[in-house]
């Protein structure tokens, strides 16, 4: 579904975020991708995206590339960014309907899913008010839902539980399940090893933008008892 | 095509939805006020243009006015779109979004296009709208002439628009690697404008040479060339107005050819400029030298709203561009000959080389309106300095001093570049001086007072939060009102000495100085800390 091949990020001259990524994700995974602050996790997924160009290598998504067929890739998937930048002097209905038309989404389907998005985070009764008015919480909800709202084949989100209460945590894992489950693929990256222990079928570990460890947690785990956290810690020590 | 409609729209409902919430119409009295604002500002204009109108009627070439006011509107667009198009481009919040979707690149461009568009046309409406009316029910209604002069005003913005684009977003791309791009972007700006109102100045100075303007004046559209040929799509649209079909069809045309240059560029501007810009943000930096002494807290919250402006090249720019303008236009008149520098030596100008000195050097605190978004400019940060151990008479105090240091700096270059011209003495020049620091710190405070009562720290881009605000229009009207008040003191003691009436305009704006401090440091304080955002 996704391949990243050398993947490279380079800043200014000699800044090197990311250096040469080699990644491949496949239909129906739940793909944690974990590393530590500035490793280089959210300019992979800026990458991915299309936000920001690699220095080198590129990205496949559904075998287009985000390079030469840009618009057929990022038909194939929806983003959610750590940050809420999002219009917010519309109403939150607005911008749900522009993302439904971006991803050409039929009328019936978008008034489906956006009831029944809106209603699971609890934002339904929110949805006319404008979004300056969205607490960080609800803007996260709201992004979640319209990211939802395509179906697409590959979901990306960037810290994605971050800001979000515990009932809203629990509806988008369940939801991420269902969406693989039903065919799609998940991708995100977390800070929360708990979360990622107990939802990816694979995890990615990125440490000074290398890849450091890429497999089940079963085997990144294999010859050891030690918890995702204390592995990770190890891994990702400075000498 | 949906796309762009849709992308578009959304844009579109953004911007103006700003627009309304910045109306603040939940205030009854300051509503009605606002809707007051623009016949205010629109009125002296009007006037202006109908006597510009009268004057080439009685020549019998009223379609003039439609040439002088295009090649005017063409100017101001072409200023009015460099930071809007910098602020919606490459500082709006949605690029992380767009840069996403599945739409094409062109499309991004010309939706984010049709609001800078919008804007302009709104803008330029504002003078070309009336110049429309006067030549087509100048001498009762004429279709033809309402007809062709509407559609003129809807072309009016996309050349200087579809121009500015093409000179801003490769120079932006440009820049986005280079380690003082804020520096030079502003450099850039200036130079870009610089560069426009010479030309325009020295072609117009050209065809003002007494020998030229006889032979302009013998022949048959003389007049017209000469204004128009600055500007020559100007001329076609003149003769667009009067009927010329071909005329109407090279207009029409040259527009055209610049929404297909821009069509055909806009992946590479997308690319090499817009995603260019935004990737180089991360810089390496090298590690200075750290300082550890302890500073004053009213120091650096001065500082801090110091950098807030130097810091964002739209908020640089836009302070430059208001603040420095005089210094420019002034620097710009002096080098292209325009200005005659004997003239303002002129003996019959004595007894107002004092005013004009004056209104000279306080122009930047009327134009800059600094402290009408000194809590706007702040945005989502504005919490910290509500946060932090300091007294909401320190934050105010800290904004209105930023504000007086930065008109202290205009005033004082253009002091420095005009008391040597015009005949004045010392004592006039340290007068001069001491009105207009009294004047800088009146208008200071006065315009913290719009800003506390209008926070609007919710802004989409840096242009919406100091340009197209509504807190700059009342701050605007204010002068204007003062001015009039001032007017009416001058007919009443307009006898006395030069020296002695801008005493007493020194004295009374020195006690509306302290009636102002009196409530900014005591109601308004409070206003403050009760201020909701």
């Amino acid at each position: 579904m996704l391949e990243l091949k050398g993947l490279t990020k380079v800043f200014g001259k000699e800044k090197v975020a990311v250096n040469h990524l080699d990644l491949s994700i496949e239909q129906g995974e739940i793909f944690g991708f974990i590393g530590p602050n500035g490793a280089g996790k959210t300019t992979t997924l800026r990458m991915i995206t299309g936000i920001i160009a690699p220095s080198e290598g590129d990205v496949t998504i559904g075998g287009k590339s985000i390079r030469t067929d840009a618009i057929e890739a990022k038909q194939q998937f929806t983003f959610v960014p750590d940050q809420s930048q999002i219009y917010d002097a519309i109403k939150g209905i607005d911008y749900l309907n522009f993302i439904a038309d971006m991803y050409e989404v039929s009328s019936a389907e978008r008034k489906d899913r956006i009831e029944r998005y809106t209603k699971l985070f609890q934002i339904d009764d929110a949805l006319f008010q404008t979004v300056n008015s969205y607490s960080h919480g609800m803007r996260q909800k709201l992004m979640i839902c319209g990211a939802l709202l395509p179906n697409p084949k590959l979901f990306i989100l960037d810290e994605p539980h971050v800001g979000l209460d515990p009932h809203s945590n629990k509806i988008l894992k369940d939801l991420m399940r269902e969406h693989c489950a039903n065919g799609g693929t998940v991708l995100f990256s977390s800070h929360v090893l708990e979360v990622v222990e107990n939802l990816c079928d694979r995890v990615a570990i990125i440490h000074k933008g290398k890849l450091i460890a890429c497999d089940t947690l079963d085997n990144v785990k294999r010859h050891s008892s030690a918890t995702l956290e204390e592995i990770f810690l190890e891994m990702t020590k400075d000498e | 095509m949906n796309k762009l409609i849709a992308l578009t729209r959304i844009q579109l409902k953004d911007f103006f939805s700003k627009y309304t919430q910045q109306m603040n119409i939940k205030n009854k009295w300051l509503g009605k006020l606002m809707i007051l604002l623009p016949i205010v500002i629109l009125l002296p204009l009007i006037q202006m243009i109908k006597v510009i109108y009268d004057s080439f009627l009685m020549i019998g070439k009223p379609e003039l006015v439609i040439t002088y006011i295009y090649v005017g509107g063409t100017l101001m667009g072409f200023f009015m779109a460099i930071p809007l198009i910098v602020s919606i481009f490459f500082y709006a919040k949605d690029l992380s979004l767009i840069a996403t979707l599945p739409v094409k690149k062109d499309t991004i461009v010309f939706a984010k296009l049709a609001t800078v568009y919008v804007y302009l046309m709104g803008m330029s409406a504002l003078i070309f709208g009336p110049a429309v009316y006067f030549y087509a029910f100048g001498e009762g209604l004429m279709v033809m002439r309402l007809i062709m002069g509407l559609l003129a005003m809807l072309m009016l913005p996309v050349f200087p628009m579809i121009f500015a684009t093409l000179l801003i977003m490769p120079f932006m791309g440009f820049v986005g690697g280079k380690s003082k791009r804020n520096l030079m972007i502003i450099i850039g700006n200036v130079l870009f404008i610089v560069v426009i109102i010479g030309f325009q100045m020295v072609v117009s100075r050209a065809a003002m040479e007494p020998s030229n303007l006889m032979s302009i004046l013998a022949q048959e559209d003389g007049l017209m060339h000469m204004l128009g040929q600055s500007f020559p799509p100007s001329i076609w649209l003149t003769k667009m107005v009067r009927g010329s079909l071909i005329n109407t069809l090279w207009f029409l045309l040259m527009n055209l050819v610049f929404v297909l240059l821009l069509k055909f560029s806009s992946n590479r501007l997308y690319s090499n400029a817009l995603i260019k810009y935004n990737q180089q943000s991360t810089q390496t930096v090298k590690n200075g030298k750290a300082n550890y002494s302890q500073r004053s807290k009213k120091t650096l919250l001065i500082k801090r709203h110091l950098g807030i402006i130097i810091h964002n090249p739209t908020f640089l720019l836009n302070t430059v561009m208001t603040m420095f303008i005089p210094v420019l236009l002034f620097v710009i008149y002096t080098a292209t000959g325009i200005m005659d520098l004997e003239t303002l030596q002129n003996p019959m100008l004595e007894p107002y080389a004092l005013y004009i000195f004056i209104g000279i050097i306080v122009s930047p605190s009327i134009m800059g309106s600094l402290s009408a978004t000194a809590i706007t400019r702040e945005g989502g940060a504005f919490w910290e300095t509500r946060a932090l151990p300091i007294t909401a008479r320190d934050n105010i105090s800290a904004r209105i001093l930023t504000t007086i240091i930065l008109n202290i700096v205009a005033t004082g270059a253009l002091a420095a570049l005009t008391f040597w011209i015009l005949p004045l003495n010392p004592l006039d020049i340290i007068l001069a001086l001491l009105v207009s620091l009294v004047a800088i710190v009146l208008l200071a405070t006065l315009d913290l007072f719009i800003n506390i009562s209008r926070p609007f720290i919710h802004w989409t881009n840096p242009t919406a939060a100091v340009k197209n605000n509504m807190n700059i229009m009342i701050s605007l009207a204010s002068r204007i009102l003062l001015g009039g008040a001032f007017y009416l003191v001058y007919l009443l003691i307009g006898d006395l000495s030069p020296q002695l009436i801008v005493g007493i305009y020194g004295g009374i704006m020195a006690g509306l100085y302290v009636i102002s401090r009196q409530i900014m440091y005591g109601k308004f304080t409070q206003k403050f800390l009760e201020m909701e955002f």
